[in-house]
């Protein structure tokens, strides 16, 4: 633990770009004793990627590095910014070697996964021929893949995210690396899976005695995994020490707030005796996988006979991993896909209207959606997305009216109604989700479907969009169906949740009960999966 | 496989069928018949002949003939080549335009894969530009300039090789005609194979090639470049559809007796059924032609299996 392994040493990085020049990591230091797990934290832009990438000699073309970065692994000492192309090469995936955050993209979708790992067997060692393939299938099941003389030549996209990154972590592990550096390699995938790699890679690092710097936005991941901790805020380490005490007693304002961030406050519940708003019996939603030219088509059951009712002011959460149905769920209450059963919007059978009867209920049902990069028009100006809307609902309006109501909406969200003649590019993506809830604001809902409005977001930035959605409610008495696969924002949020999986009900009950006591095991592994069991 | 190749083959029949039909009227909206030459007929010998041919019975008639001897697969006689059916001339032709095709579209593949690439490599360098800046003038200028260019310059100037003729398809008749068949394929190539070289270098997997140590010959040639070639091959089908176009122009301008050359003469001639011969010949291949570069996209690329299970 005590030897030195990697050591930035006044580390930076400055980007050449046309309109000058950007320093993304400054005055970088720090080091990796053998060994041991160091996590690199901080929120999207802080260079704790090319912090990492730096190490790696993967910069992009248009950055330039100085200062030192020191590895101690290799046979003397050598500075990894100034060594030869070709020893470089032979560190990289031998000595250091990398996972990265998509797992989904990072194999070629081409080569059978056997081929990828056999490749840097190849590469790196003496291994040839079924000594190879040997070591190959040794890895597979080391690293958890079920059947690994028939996964062996599986293509990635024959795979899961989990299992793809599992393939990742075997391929990066074949050489026996004395530093793994994991780029948030658990962030694209579910929580009940990044558990399992997380202990994956715990146990692995046991075996192998390797060193890892971790770098992640995820403080609960830290906690539970690092030694030591490294702040980065804006290219620059602000705080760094032993992860218990750096949690215990944070120094720095920046770490404070990190730590504090964590999603907290709690949703009165509604009276039983509030009105019902939105009833919903037995909906059920199939999408057809084959159509075949003969015979009946297949179908995939996304949404198998749920019920729910939601009273006026209330906040449902909807609690899954991917593909466990609460998107579509949600979708088919507001009619956006097709789906069987009675749904009762106000007393209106809405499942029997068709488009065209549908259209002016739509003011009153609203939504906002995950992605606030791709779900603004880009050629749009904010104050056109916004009023889009009233166009549609409200065609008496004048100009000068239409444009008060988006200045009122920017300003009940927090942003300046200055801005609405900006293009959507020009905000950041907090800015765009407030942007996107003014857009469903202006046509004065009664119901909200919040489809993951807060899962692309730092955590700091995901606060105060709760805050604000939390004054919303209060303000306009809104109705909430909160869609989400992050507990911590649901348990904040919410008043009542639905855990949902492969398209059914696990659990419903009101969040306080939910939270202290789960009765079902699923419910009890995604709280385990998010850390939440010590805190609940 | 077998049951997404009949689908397809199905699925071309409606095609077909409308481009047949819209030729056929269109043909005969055109003013004019098969027997107006220079020398004025008698009329009643003109009329004879009409009669014999079935061209004094009403358009939609003569569509509904020939559509009943289409399906038993008889194209019917040529007008113009008296003792010749529609089938011996295309028949006849055929080989000539394939070998030409073939040549072409072999031509721009080895140059403008490789040019693509290179330029992709030297993004943004003196290289790049000289090479997307021809490919630029490749795409703009026709096929019907640059061929008389080439004939000039190297057949009349230079005199190194001949201005025509087909000579049995001796190489040197072959070259002019096939490079200025290819030379726009090849632009189309270099330029396409350029885009998606430099967007799949930007990937993830080219990523993780590189972390894991391989050089930078081993990381384009064994992971970039399979993926990057996609886009051109799913390219290759309106590919061969514009050789095919362009033979037509070509095999006049350099006086080869292909199909194309056919083509031409029968549309002004107005020898209807050699016209409407090479139309459904040409429609049959094109559909051929994209179902073959589908079948071959599916072997290269693994994500995408037309199974049924």
């Amino acid at each position: 633990m005590s030897q030195p392994l990697l050591e930035f040493d006044r580390l930076r990085v400055d980007f050449d770009l046309p309109d000058g020049t950007v320093t993304a990591v400054n005055d970088v230091s720090f080091t990796i004793y053998q060994g041991e797990t160091l996590a690199l934290v901080g929120e999207s832009g802080s260079g704790k990627s090319i912090t990492s990438t730096a190490a790696m000699g993967l910069l992009p073309e248009l950055a330039r590095a100085s200062g030192c970065i020191r590895w101690h692994g290799g046979a003397g000492d050598e500075d990894l910014l100034s060594v030869s192309r070709q020893r470089l090469r032979a560190i990289r995936g031998n000595e250091i070697s990398m996972i990265f955050q998509e797992p989904m993209t990072s194999l070629n979708p081409m080569h059978r996964i056997g081929r990828q790992i056999r490749e840097v067997l190849h590469k790196h060692t003496a291994l040839r021929g079924r000594s190879s393939h040997q070591r190959v299938l040794e890895l597979l099941a080391q690293v958890g893949i079920p059947e690994p003389e028939r996964r062996i030549d599986s293509y990635p996209h024959e795979l899961s995210g989990g299992q793809r990154q599992r393939v990742m972590i075997a391929m990066a592990l074949a050489c026996e690396p004395k530093l793994l550096i994991a780029d948030e390699p658990t962030t694209a995938l579910d929580v009940t899976v990044q558990a399992q790699i997380l202990a994956l890679l715990k146990d692995l690092q046991a075996r192998y005695g390797m060193a890892i710097l971790f770098i992640t936005h995820d403080l609960g991941v830290v906690r539970h995994l690092a030694d030591s901790v490294c702040v980065m805020q804006q290219g620059k380490i602000v705080e760094a020490g032993k992860t218990d005490t750096l949690f215990q007693s944070p120094q720095h304002s920046y770490t404070q707030m990190l730590i504090a961030a964590n999603p907290s406050g709690r949703k009165e519940a509604v009276p039983n005796s509030a009105p019902v708003l939105l009833k919903a019996q037995n909906i059920h939603v199939r999408f057809p996988i084959k159509k075949r030219l003969f015979g009946p088509n297949r179908y995939f059951e996304a949404v198998k006979n749920i019920d729910l009712t939601l009273r006026r002011g209330q906040t449902l959460g909807i609690v899954g991993e991917s593909g466990s149905g609460k998107t579509t769920l949600g979708r088919a209450l507001l009619r956006l896909v097709k789906s069987s059963g009675d749904i009762c919007f106000d007393d209106i059978d809405v499942a029997r209207l068709d488009r065209a009867g549908m259209r002016p209920l739509r003011s009153r049902m609203q939504v906002v959606f995950q992605d606030p990069f791709g779900s603004l028009s880009p050629r749009m100006t904010v104050g056109d997305v916004i009023g889009e809307g009233l166009r549609v609902h409200q065609p008496l309006l004048r100009r000068a009216e239409r444009d008060t109501l988006v200045i009122q909406a920017l300003e009940e969200v927090a942003l300046d109604p200055a801005h609405r003649h900006r293009y959507p590019h020009e905000f950041s993506g907090g800015q765009r989700q407030r942007i996107a809830i003014a857009r469903a604001l202006v046509v004065k809902p009664e119901f909200l479907l919040l489809d993951e409005p807060t899962s692309a977001l730092d955590r700091s930035v995901q606060m105060t969009v709760i805050q604000l959605l939390r004054d919303l409610q209060q303000r306009h008495g809104l109705t909430y169906l909160f869609i989400s696969h992050d507990l911590a924002v649901v348990r904040a949020l919410a008043d009542e949740v639905i855990v949902m999986r492969q398209g059914e009900i696990v659990e419903q009950r009101d969040t306080a009960s939910l939270f202290n006591a789960p009765r079902q095991t699923y419910t009890r592994e995604l709280m385990r999966a998010a850390f939440l069991e010590s805190t609940a | 496989m077998l049951s997404y190749t009949l689908k397809r083959i199905l699925q071309a029949i409606p095609t077909l069928w409308v481009v047949i039909t819209l030729s056929f009227f269109l043909m005969h909206l055109a003013p004019g018949g098969p027997f107006d030459g220079e020398r004025q007929l008698p009329p009643e010998i003109e009329a004879n002949l009409m009669a014999s041919y079935g061209l004094d019975k009403p358009v939609w008639e003569q569509y509904f003939t020939y559509m009943g001897n289409l399906l038993q697969g008889d194209l019917g006689p040529s007008f113009k080549y008296k003792d010749f059916s529609v089938t011996e001339l295309v028949a006849q032709g055929f080989p000539v335009s394939l070998e030409l095709g073939l040549w072409a579209i072999s031509l721009a593949l080895l140059i403008g894969i490789p040019l693509g690439v290179i330029a992709a490599l030297k993004r943004n360098s003196s290289v790049d530009y000289m090479v997307m800046g021809t490919a630029l003038a490749g795409v703009a200028i026709p096929n019907f300039v640059i061929a008389p260019m080439l004939a000039l310059v190297f057949g009349v100037f230079l005199a190194w090789l001949p201005v025509g003729g087909w000579n049995d398809g001796h190489w040197k008749n072959l070259v002019l005609p096939v490079v200025a068949l290819s030379i726009q394929q090849i632009a189309y190539i270099a330029r396409m194979m350029r885009a998606s070289m430099i967007e799949v270098l930007g990937s993830h997997f080219i990523r993780t090639a590189r972390a894991k140590g391989l050089s930078e010959s081993e990381v384009i040639f064994r992971h970039a470049l399979r993926p990057a070639m996609l886009p051109v091959i799913s390219y290759l089908g309106p590919a061969i559809a514009g050789i095919i176009t362009g033979s037509v122009v070509i095999e006049q301008i350099f006086g080869i007796p292909g199909i194309g050359r056919y083509f031409v003469q029968a549309a002004l001639n107005r020898d209807y059924t050699l016209v409407m011969g090479t139309v459904v010949f040409y429609g049959g291949l094109i559909v051929l032609f994209n179902l073959i570069v589908d079948l071959l996209y599916s072997a290269l690329d693994p994500q995408i299996r037309y199974d049924n299970e």
